[in-house]
């Protein structure tokens, strides 16, 4: 899930902050030692998250494109400068479009927004832009809600007192109202110095960049792995399940399915799972990295040479064109398979399947798929010729069977041109006549279309009486037959219109 | 949507008065006459369908969309109104179907023209309908059970639809009112039942039926709040033509559907079967198929169009022509099924035939800038239609680390064959509900113990195993993971193991890996105990589990040769009092070893020549046969290697390059039996002087 990091360069950002007995700063100083301590913390625990930076006043502009260099992105941070006003609605105009140059619309994205809760003055300003809200035309349209999902953090340099104070706050709040509703405001808690701050952004990278470390099991085979990005929880049905469901940290395989068997599932989400060595210690805040580094080559050299399951299941995915099915919850599934990109590096990757018992109809529900020793004989055959899927649902639908529609004319001629085109082909034709003819007749039935089975009946006589000289004598007492049967139906006559009666074909070969 | 929005249930009310069998003027000419024939023969008057039929056959295409689109959990319910009310189906899933209706509706059969008008009324049909949205459905049940204590989320609305010819606009609002005063009474009702749920959102959707040429008597209304309980809108709809689109238009509302047009589809044609012309397809499915369009805001960038009545939006997606090598997982992040709006048309059967047999089609967004994007792919799953909405965005997850840079990435012998076939064996396949017994554990909590049983010793990497690369151990394998035995398989097994004693006996070589080993690989000894020991590792797993997998590790602790340092080592076990200098450390050792040493003395039951095996297998606390005389070759087995038990890594290495080595020449015996390289000469002397000559593998000097 990329991230939008968009930093407030107004003037208000440069207010001192008064700290005891030490040199002075800026609020926007704060910021930046806040935000390095993010990009700190995503550079060693996060790193394969794309991020952005922005800066914005009253215009926005674009400092760091998405991407994964951390350095680059703090580069940036100590190259700010300051500007006018502070203009929230033109930033997220911005942010917008940026996102969505680069993502589309479907991929959800996190906006970290830094600012110091002056939220500008007058035209532009946040107060103004909600104010006029409802009294836009559509081509004037407020940012929010983003049409990608959103997840907002406003970090305030400021704290909530402060906030509270004027109406910042509550124009912050309606703010993330607006954008969905997820995410969260932060403050810092206490007097404005680098402690209280860092705390702040401690806060954040908890709250919304954690790497998720879970251990992926295939019975008494283990690995300790990092999904990422992490799964969100998942809300399905808001009335009936409000809670939203986690993924587990113990993720189960509870057997494999072939590729053309699973056949390109709808997935919520996808990640990569990365066998990660037990005793690393992971989260470290951006406290004393730079040691680190410079041990982890050993460190991670050792890992790569002892054996680790996630390899060993990547590589049998891989060469057996399959997917292993995991259990992520309860009635929560995905699948693991190998997943290669362009460069011809490959990866475990995990997607994440609809919570609910069947989330792909062809494979029946999961908690009913069993392993195949209980089979009486191999579902898939001795060779793996056959397989059990996809599993046929119980009716078939409309374009599987030959229903009868008869809403455009068209419709109701074509059927009447095969019974008439078979009619003339009697009695070669005789099963496929009485085929459609009862196909007809069902459907005029239950249409309540009696006048067409009288037509019908008519249209037989006709052809009857129409038969040429060599015709076979079978062909006019079959048209007569099926007419007089027609003729019944069209009464009403319990007798005869039942629907599930079928006209059979007269009986003319006396010999047997 | 919600999974108890109104869209669960729906009621069609269908007029079935007097009036309905008028005729609704439209005409359908179906005696269409070609040329050759035309000369003498009269043709027949065109038919015309009453405003019933009419009626019935736009409900029954409602249904079908629906259905095809929602095989479960929207449901339909189907009344008829004349002097009485006729409910044809109920809510129940097995009544959820087409064909069940078009029987029920031909069992009604059209309305009687000569039925008192005067006794007939929608009104019985409207009033049935609310009470069947009282009636729970078994989703309602379903859900209600599962939530227990918050059964109170089940909400229960719905939706009535109603086919009608209606007098007036007053006529329209004394049914309205009807159908409020109907629900108060319901609820009070179903307040005091367990069946009956209380309607807490219904909608009406009147349609007013009137025949061609007339005019009407009902005007159209918009969605209007008759009271919190109740919504309604009136359609006012010419029958024919107009009610279809009507009804098409309303099914894609209530059930948020959206449209594609499949365009360029090439088709042969009869006549001229080397040419094909191109034909477009229209399809209804979820609107989210769409969602990117809508959030982009550029539906018109991607060919939407809209229809001559100005109503309806479809998006026009080009087919792409198939590849044939299509096992491919692609990144779909929807698949929802599909309905051809015009079913029976040529194109549309032949659309859906070529899909069912199999085949997949990718689907290209039609762009100005003219860049090929595939956004979606249509592909059948089990004679079901389905539009996959595909990925065309950037990735978030591009450029990651390759899985061989990352833990356990440098490693190259990993087991990647074996496990495949491990995976086929743990493929999945359904269990029907039938056959489930609901008291046992389900299907899947039995694959997941499947696979526990076959991973309790499942090495990861070749150099870590030897069994599982020799072919003689496979039936045994293959066995002794099953969750129960047989007598049959349990002979298998101890057959298998014999196999082995043979083999051992016979000197065979077993495949110790050698991988880039130098130097001399353990010794054809050393290799079976490693043999025998790794087998007794796995059989022991599975011992617990039944009475036969126990024999069959009994049979390998009887079979197994012993090896004879350890009759050495118990010899100077019992010595050990006596002895000063090493006694602390070896005791330690000792007590290190002892779960092993026990094994390897149940082991050591049997000498590995003897014949006579089997007979005494089933009696290891048989006392050891001390007559035969410990084999000092054996004596190889390294300090370190002995303290950290049977396998280590440093033993594998080490056993790999000694094997790898004594493949090459015949081993001088000294050298063979050597200890560090050092052989002691003359030991047969200090033997029968009673010294011992070997301390841990250190002559002594």
């Amino acid at each position: 899930m990329p991230t939008v990091v968009l930093m407030d360069v107004s003037l208000s950002m440069t207010r001192p902050v008064s700290l005891d007995g030490s040199e002075e700063f800026q609020r926007k100083n704060l910021a930046v030692h806040g935000l390095n301590m993010l990009f700190e913390h995503m550079a060693s625990n996060y790193r394969l998250e794309f991020t952005a930076l922005m800066a914005f006043s009253s215009l926005w502009e674009l400092l760091v494109p998405f991407n994964r260099d951390y350095n680059a992105l703090q580069d940036a941070l100590s190259n700010l400068e300051d500007y006018d006003k502070t203009c929230i609605e033109s930033a997220l105009h911005g942010v917008s479009n940026v996102v969505q140059q680069e993502w589309g619309s479907a991929c959800p994205c996190q906006v970290v927004l830094v600012t110091d809760g002056s939220l500008g003055i007058g035209k532009g300003s946040l107060r103004h832009s909600l104010q006029n809200l409802k009294q836009r035309g559509d081509d004037k349209k407020f940012p929010l809600p983003f049409p990608f999902p959103t997840k907002m953090y406003i970090m305030c340099i400021a704290n909530a007192e402060e906030l509270q104070m004027t109406d910042a706050m509550e124009n912050l709040e309606e703010l993330l109202r607006l954008s969905g509703g997820d995410g969260q405001i932060f403050t810092v808690d206490g007097p404005l110095c680098m402690k209280t701050v860092q705390a702040m952004f401690g806060s954040l990278i908890d709250y919304a960049y954690s790497p998720f470390h879970a251990v992926l099991h295939c019975g008494n085979l283990s690995s300790d792995v990092q999904v990422f990005p992490r799964p969100e929880p998942v809300v399905m049905d808001e009335e009936v399940e409000p809670i939203p469901r986690t993924v587990n940290t113990d993720l189960e395989i509870v057997g494999f399915i072939e590729i053309a068997d699973i056949s390109s599932p709808p997935v919520i989400s996808r990640h990569l799972v990365l066998p990660i060595a037990v005793n690393k210690d992971v989260d470290e805040v951006g406290t004393g990295t730079t040691d680190e580094l410079e041990e982890e080559p050993s460190a991670s050299q050792m890992a790569g040479k002892s054996p680790n399951f996630c390899v060993l299941l990547h590589g049998s995915l891989k060469v057996e064109g399959m997917v292993a099915l995991v259990q992520l919850g309860p009635e929560w599934y995905g699948m693991l398979y190998s997943q290669a990109d362009s460069k011809k590096k490959s990866n475990l990757m995990m997607s994440l399947f609809e919570p609910g018992s069947e989330p792909l109809p062809w494979l029946g529900k999961i908690s009913h798929l069993g392993p195949i020793s209980e089979a009486a004989e191999n579902p898939y055959g001795e060779d793996d010729s056959k397989s059990p899927f996809p599993v046929q649902p119980q009716v078939k639908r409309s374009y599987a069977q030959n229903v009868t529609v008869w809403i455009k004319a068209s419709g109701l001629q074509t059927d009447v041109q095969k019974i008439l085109r078979n009619a003339r082909k009697l009695p070669d034709k005789t099963q496929t006549f009485y085929k459609e003819l009862n196909r007809l007749r069902k459907a005029a039935l239950a249409f309540g279309f009696w006048e067409l089975l009288k037509g019908v009946a008519e249209l037989l006589e006709r052809e009857c009486t129409l038969l040429p000289d060599s015709a076979h004598p079978d062909a006019a007492f079959q048209l007569s037959h099926a007419a007089h049967q027609l003729k019944l139906a069209s009464s009403g006559d319990s007798q005869y219109a039942a629907f599930e009666h079928n006209i059979q074909p007269m009986h003319t070969d006396f010999s047997s | 949507m919600k999974m108890f929005s109104v869209a669960h249930k729906t009621v069609f009310v269908v007029d079935h008065c007097p009036y309905m069998s008028e005729s609704s003027r439209q005409q359908v000419e179906c005696d269409v006459l070609t040329k050759s024939r035309a000369q003498g023969v009269i043709p027949l008057a065109p038919v015309s369908k009453s405003l019933w039929t009419c009626a019935v056959e736009c409900s029954m295409e409602y249904c079908r969309i629906l259905y095809d689109i929602y095989p479960k959990d929207k449901l339909v319910n189907y009344v008829v109104s004349d002097s009485e009310f006729h409910i044809l189906n109920s809510w129940r899933r097995e009544n959820q179907s087409t064909h069940e209706l078009m029987a029920a509706l031909a069992a009604v059969g059209p309305p009687n023209p000569r039925e008192d008008p005067e006794c007939c009324s929608i009104l019985h049909g409207l009033v049935a309908a609310v009470e069947l949205l009282c009636k729970i459905t078994e989703l309602q049940h379903e859900k209600r059970t599962a939530l227990m204590d918050t059964a109170e989320r089940v909400a229960n609305r719905g939706r009535i639809i109603c086919l009608t010819n209606a007098k007036s606009d007053t006529h329209v609002r004394m049914l309205e009112d009807c159908i409020q005063e109907t629900i108060l009474e319901q609820n009070k009702l179903a307040a005091c039942s367990d069946r009956l749920m209380a309607i807490q959102q219904c909608e009406l959707v009147l349609v007013h039926i009137y025949p061609q040429g007339e005019d009407t008597l009902v005007s159209d209304r918009l969605k209007k709040e008759i009271s919190p309980l109740l919504t309604s809108e009136v359609h006012s709809v010419r029958a024919g033509r107009h009610l279809a689109s009507k009804l098409n238009i309303l099914v894609q509302q209530h059930f948020d559907l959206a449209s594609t047009t499949i365009t360029n589809i090439p088709m042969k044609e009869e006549q001229h079967a080397n040419t094909s012309a191109n034909y477009d397809v229209e399809l209804l499915h979820h609107r989210d198929a769409h969602l990117e369009f809508f959030k982009s805001g550029d539906l018109h960038m991607a060919g939407t169009s809209t229809r001559e009545n100005g109503l309806k939006e479809t998006i026009t997606l080009k087919w792409c022509t198939p590849r044939t090598n299509s096992i491919e997982l692609h990144y779909c992040t929807g698949a929802y099924r599909i309905s051809p709006t015009d079913v029976n048309s040529r194109p549309s059967s032949c659309l859906t035939n070529f899909l069912l047999n199999g085949r997949s089609v990718l689907l290209e967004q039609p762009r100005k800038s003219g860049s090929k994007v595939i956004s979606h792919m249509l592909s059948s799953h089990g004679g079901e239609i389905f539009l996959h909405v595909l990925n065309s965005n950037r990735s978030t997850l591009e450029d990651p680390p390759s899985i061989s840079e990352g833990c356990g990435g440098r490693v190259t012998d990993y087991r990647i064959t074996d496990f495949g076939e491990f995976m086929r064996e743990n493929r999945l396949t359904p269990v029907s509900e039938s056959s489930h017994n609901p008291a046992g554990k389900l299907p899947v909590e039995r694959a997941k113990a499947q696979l526990e049983r076959h991973t309790r010793y499942w090495p990861m990497i070749i150099s870590q195993t030897t069994i599982f690369n020799m072919q003689a151990v496979v039936p045994l394998a293959n066995l002794i993971v099953k969750e129960t035995l047989t007598e049959e398989d349990v002979l298998t097994c101890q057959k298998t193991i014999y196999n082995l004693v043979d083999m051992e006996r016979k000197n065979d070589p077993l495949p110790i890996s050698t991988v880039g080993s130098r130097g001399k690989g353990p010794k054809r000894d050393e290799q079976y105990r490693i043999m025998w020991n790794e087998l007794e590792t796995l059989v022991k797993t599975h011992a617990g589990a039944t009475d036969r997998h126990q024999r069959v590790l009994e049979c390998i602790v009887a079979c197994r040769s012993k090896p004879p340092e350890e009759e050495e080592r118990k010899k100077r076990g019992r010595k050990r009092e006596e002895r000063e200098d090493r006694s602390e450390k070896n005791v330690s050792k000792e007590t290190e070893d002892k779960s092993w040493a026990e094994s390897e003395r149940l082991k050591g039951l049997l000498e590995k020549e003897n014949p006579e095996s089997e007979v005494i297998k089933d009696s290891p606390d048989s006392p050891e046969p001390l007559n035969k005389k410990p084999r000092l070759i054996a004596e190889e087995v390294q300090p370190a290697e002995r303290a950290k038990g049977p396998v280590t890594l440093l033993s594998m290495w080490t056993n790999r390059i000694t094997a790898a080595n004594s493949r090459k020449h015949q081993e001088f015996f000294g050298r063979a039996t050597s200890v560090n390289s050092k052989f002691e000469l003359y030991q047969h002397l200090k033997e029968e002087n009673g010294m011992d000559v070997h301390e841990n593998g250190k002559a002594s000097r």
